[in-house]
């Protein structure tokens, strides 16, 4: 390798020819943050699609005699927007879009280790979507997100189109997980010890071995359901000797940690945007950063909770209610922290704080209705109702997508190099803070009292609620219009923010907005943790990154 | 002042959490729905108090700690990293609440699984889109309501025709998916009079949301005794094996014993062992099967008698002995079938 002799700055300083061309630079890019920002799009895309699907929900329920759509094509909707959300919408978000834009240039990376890996993940990703779509022309799958066979062999063709989709995102985020490992363990700047990574780095070390390992899974449980569906190999029928709860036990030794992959980057978001807009060091680095690999690794052992009524020997029940009731304790860490984090600090209220702070108080509550919904008696009650509805809404809106929007905010202005709109930004956070609450909180007491998930119609006795929190979720769709419109407006018209508009102090700011396609044009040295906001930085080697100079080592020898 | 404030929210949510009338929106039909509701209850009294906490101080420090126009616009905060006292606190009382959590939980649980085993067997099969029951003296399917006695310890056996389904009756705060293939086992004791919905939980198809139409009823014993009779003499010419997809009685005539020993060797030996009844390989024992007093009855309420083993061979079979496959996918003659009965019969 004659090549790495010329670079003599090793190999973490090589910097490759600027690419050229519309198509490299902005389509088959190989640039991280490029690639990052395309995710980004691509699942807001999808995410538009699956809100609509959503409304259509909420419209269907508006009377308890349904009427908006047939029973069948409801079913079709709730399943392909579950799915949707789920695998085309949360996940590409936090790990192939948020995790790519930010936490290479967090370690003070060039780029990811494998960027054609991260070019040829992404580019799987918008395929699948649009085949899980496409579904909708065969016959959508109507069993909801899980596809419980024997049900689901009894599907029309788009239900086979959705095994094939889902298995190929399930490929993607494998690849992106191991590249997200590999990068972290391998490519942090000299100095970016463990104990010094920023903690959306940590949540993105803690996520990409559960998508590594637990999407392997999916994969397996999916290829067999495809196999049994086309070619009639009996994996699942119990007709023909197959075990439907075998796919239960496939689909949730991935499902629940995929809860973890959707929510550990967002705690990450929110361990950034607390300090850098509280002016003060996050409460309880070490535990917060322990806490996340205690909650990835417990999240194996835990599937089973989603089985209690499948018939499961008593005493293989019992170990998956204890540990599950466990994972509240890492989790009950961070939320103590991160409130903690907020005392006697200088608060700053931009939007994403905003977000970050809600996040906090509707997270905990799908928190705590999870551990609810551990103990085995109370499960066997709400199993399968609007409870459930509730409280994955809670953690995956209240929660997640809360934390997108932090980090939507966040790092927008790292992104375009422009603000979004604060005034429109603050009326977006409250209007869906209300409707969302006005949505899903009726919705315990609904599944408390008698009512199952994924009906077309319901017993007129819930028709308040019910008509409650569809007008409630018209103002939550009216909400994220008002974001649409907020990021279209300010990519042309918004404030030029600067290299560091919100004065943080991780590595990614340090750098000019957008930043090179280099990144860095020296790789910085780093001497302590981010979050002292009583020192000066602790950084070597930033001097030139705000400086016209050019990149030191010349471009074109490779 | 703002810890007082919100201890006093918190004793106000504990309190209305233990004075709710629960049962006046949803009656405690059975002996442990009472269990958990006293463990609904527990856990949101403490989860609410656990939350005013969290989201008291939250929105104080929120307000509390804002910047001010006053201040500079560098201004920084306290500079606290950790405090080792507070971080060991809040990990050690949150695994004392886990374990009084679990010993609560584990012993409420035990309640629902130590109702009595001797109690009235009733068998629920779950259909696209209905369920059926099966009651040890009523032969064939009760195919409307669900009757229990009140008082009368009840074993519930769930199994599935088709799919999977769920069965729930929030009166009871119990359910338990009925898994084709699968037999699995809920108990109770009913306490309250009353009729209740029985809602299937588990998508099941296109008609899944009219799946709640069909109660469970509990009533005094005479009522019970009266409607058991009703359906009792109502199904008295129904034949006890399950309903087939053909429908088409079998021919038994001209079977041949010797025939059907061969073919049994092929076909049935990977499930079945000629041994007593309960040496299970797959399925049970089948020795002496329409001889043997002892042999426990095929399917609920009587002997097995030749035809409904033909139906069993013919249309398959799924319940509390597990499933077997129908003649289509064993690829059985009816001839095959008339053979197979002659050679069983043969073993006395």
């Amino acid at each position: 390798m004659a090549v790495a002799a010329v670079h003599s700055g090793g190999i973490a300083e090589h910097i490759h020819p600027e690419p050229q061309g519309f198509v490299r630079r902005y389509v088959f890019s190989l640039d991280h943050k490029i690639i990052g920002i395309q995710y980004i799009i691509t699942a807001f895309v999808f995410f538009m699609l699956s809100g609509l699907l959503a409304e259509a929900i909420r419209t269907q329920l508006l009377n308890p005699n349904g009427g908006f759509v047939a029973p069948g094509t409801y079913n079709e909707v709730y399943s392909v927007h579950g799915s949707a959300m789920v695998w085309l919408v949360i996940i590409p978000l936090l790990t192939g879009g948020f995790g790519n834009l930010v936490f290479p240039l967090q370690i003070g990376a060039r780029d990811v280790a494998f960027p054609w890996l991260n070019m040829l993940s992404f580019w799987i990703f918008p395929v699948a979507g649009l085949m899980l779509f496409s579904s909708f022309l065969m016959g959508a799958p109507t069993a909801g997100w899980m596809e419980y066979p024997p049900i689901s062999l009894q599907g029309a063709a788009g239900t086979s189109m959705w095994c094939a989709a889902i298995f190929l995102v399930g490929v993607s985020s494998t690849i992106t997980g191991i590249n997200f490992v590999v990068t972290i363990l391998k490519m942090r700047a000299p100095g970016m010890t463990f104990t010094r990574m920023p903690l959306f780095v940590w949540g993105q070390f803690a996520t990409a071995p559960l998508l590594m390992i637990a999407t392997t899974a999916l994969a397996a449980a999916l290829a067999a359901l495809f196999i049994e569906r086309q070619f009639g190999v009996p994996f699942f029928d119990p007709t023909k000797g197959g075990s439907p709860v075998m796919w239960q036990h496939m689909f949730w030794f991935y499902s629940h940690p995929a809860v973890y992959i959707m929510i550990l980057p967002a705690f990450g978001i929110i361990s950034e945007v607390l300090p850098t807009f509280a002016r003060k060091p996050v409460f309880g680095y070490k535990l917060i950063a322990f806490s996340s690999m205690a909650i990835a690794l417990l999240g194996f052992m835990v599937w089973a909770h989603h089985m209690f009524t499948s018939g499961l020997a008593p005493f293989l029940q019992l170990p998956f209610m204890i540990l599950t009731y466990i994972i509240g304790v890492p989790t009950g860490i961070k939320i103590f922290s991160w409130t903690a984090t907020l005392f006697g600090g200088k608060i700053h209220y931009s939007t994403a704080m905003l977000f970050a702070i809600g996040f906090i108080g509707l997270f905990t509550i799908g928190g705590i209705t999870g551990i609810f919904l551990a103990a085995i008696p109370f499960d066997l009650h709400v199993h399968g109702t609007y409870f459930i509805v509730a409280h994955l809404h809670y953690v995956l809106v209240g929660g997640s997508l809360m934390g997108v929007f932090a980090g939507m905010y966040y790092w927008f202005p790292k992104m375009s190099g422009r603000l979004l709109n604060e005034t429109l930004g603050k009326i977006h956070f409250w209007l869906f803070f209300i409707g969302f609450n006005c949505t899903f909180l009726p919705m315990h007491w609904l599944g408390m009292l008698g009512m199952p998930r994924e009906v077309a119609t319901y017993d007129p006795q819930f028709t308040f609620w019910n008509r409650f929190e569809s007008v409630a979720s018209y103002l939550m769709t009216f909400a994220i219009l008002i974001f649409f419109v907020n990021v279209l407006w300010s990519i042309r018209n918004g404030r030029r923010s600067g290299p560091n508009p919100w004065g943080a102090r991780t590595l990614e700011w340090q750098i000019p907005s957008p930043p090179h396609y280099y990144n860095f044009k020296h790789i910085p040295t780093v001497y302590g943790l981010p979050y002292d906001f009583s020192q000066p930085l602790p950084y070597k080697g930033l001097e030139e990154e705000l400086t016209d100079s050019p990149p030191p080592v010349a471009a074109g020898v490779h | 002042m703002v810890t007082a404030v919100l201890a006093v929210l918190a004793v106000a949510a504990i309190v209305f959490c233990y004075t709710f009338p629960l049962e006046r929106y949803l009656p405690a039909a059975i002996v442990t729905a009472r269990q958990v509701d006293e463990l609904i209850r527990f856990m949101s009294a403490t989860g609410s108090a656990l939350y005013i906490f969290v989201a008291g101080y939250l929105v104080y420090f929120a307000i509390a700690f804002r910047a001010k126009a006053s201040d500079a616009p560098d201004a920084i905060g306290v500079q606290i990293h950790d405090n080792r006292k507070l971080e060991f606190w809040w990990t050690v009382i949150p695994l004392l609440f886990v374990l009084v959590l679990s010993i609560v939980s584990v012993r409420i649980w035990y309640e629902i699984l130590l109702e009595p085993e001797n109690g009235l067997v009733v068998e629920a099969i779950g259909h696209q889109f209905y369920f059926s029951f099966r009651y040890p003296q009523i032969n064939g399917e009760v195919t409307d309501e669900m009757h229990v006695p009140l008082n009368v310890p009840v074993t519930l056996n769930l199994t599935s025709a088709d799919v999977i389904h769920g069965f729930w009756v929030p009166a009871m705060r119990l359910k338990n998916d009925t898994v084709p293939g699968l037999v699995t086992t809920i108990r109770f004791t009913p306490r309250l009079a009353g009729r209740y919905p029985i809602i299937c939980t588990q998508f099941c198809g296109v008609e899944h949301s009219e799946m709640d139409k069909q109660v469970l009823v509990i009533e005094d014993k005479a009522s019970f005794d009266r409607w058991y009779k009703g359906w009792q003499q109502k199904n008295a010419r129904v034949s006890n094996a399950l309903p087939g997809a053909s429908g088409q009685a079998i021919s038994l005539q001209g079977g041949d014993a010797a025939a059907g020993k061969a073919l049994f060797s092929q076909k049935c030996t990977a499930c079945h062992k000629l041994a007593p009844f309960n040496q299970t390989l797959v399925g049970p024992g089948l020795e002496a099967v329409l001889h043997d007093p002892a042999h426990p009855d095929l399917v609920n309420g009587k002997a097995a008698n030749p035809a409904d083993v033909a139906s069993i061979l013919e249309n398959g079979y799924t319940g509390s002995m597990g499933a077997m496959p129908s003649a289509s996918s064993n690829g059985l003659s009816p001839q095959d079938i008339a053979n197979l009965v002659a050679f069983l019969n043969t073993l006395k």
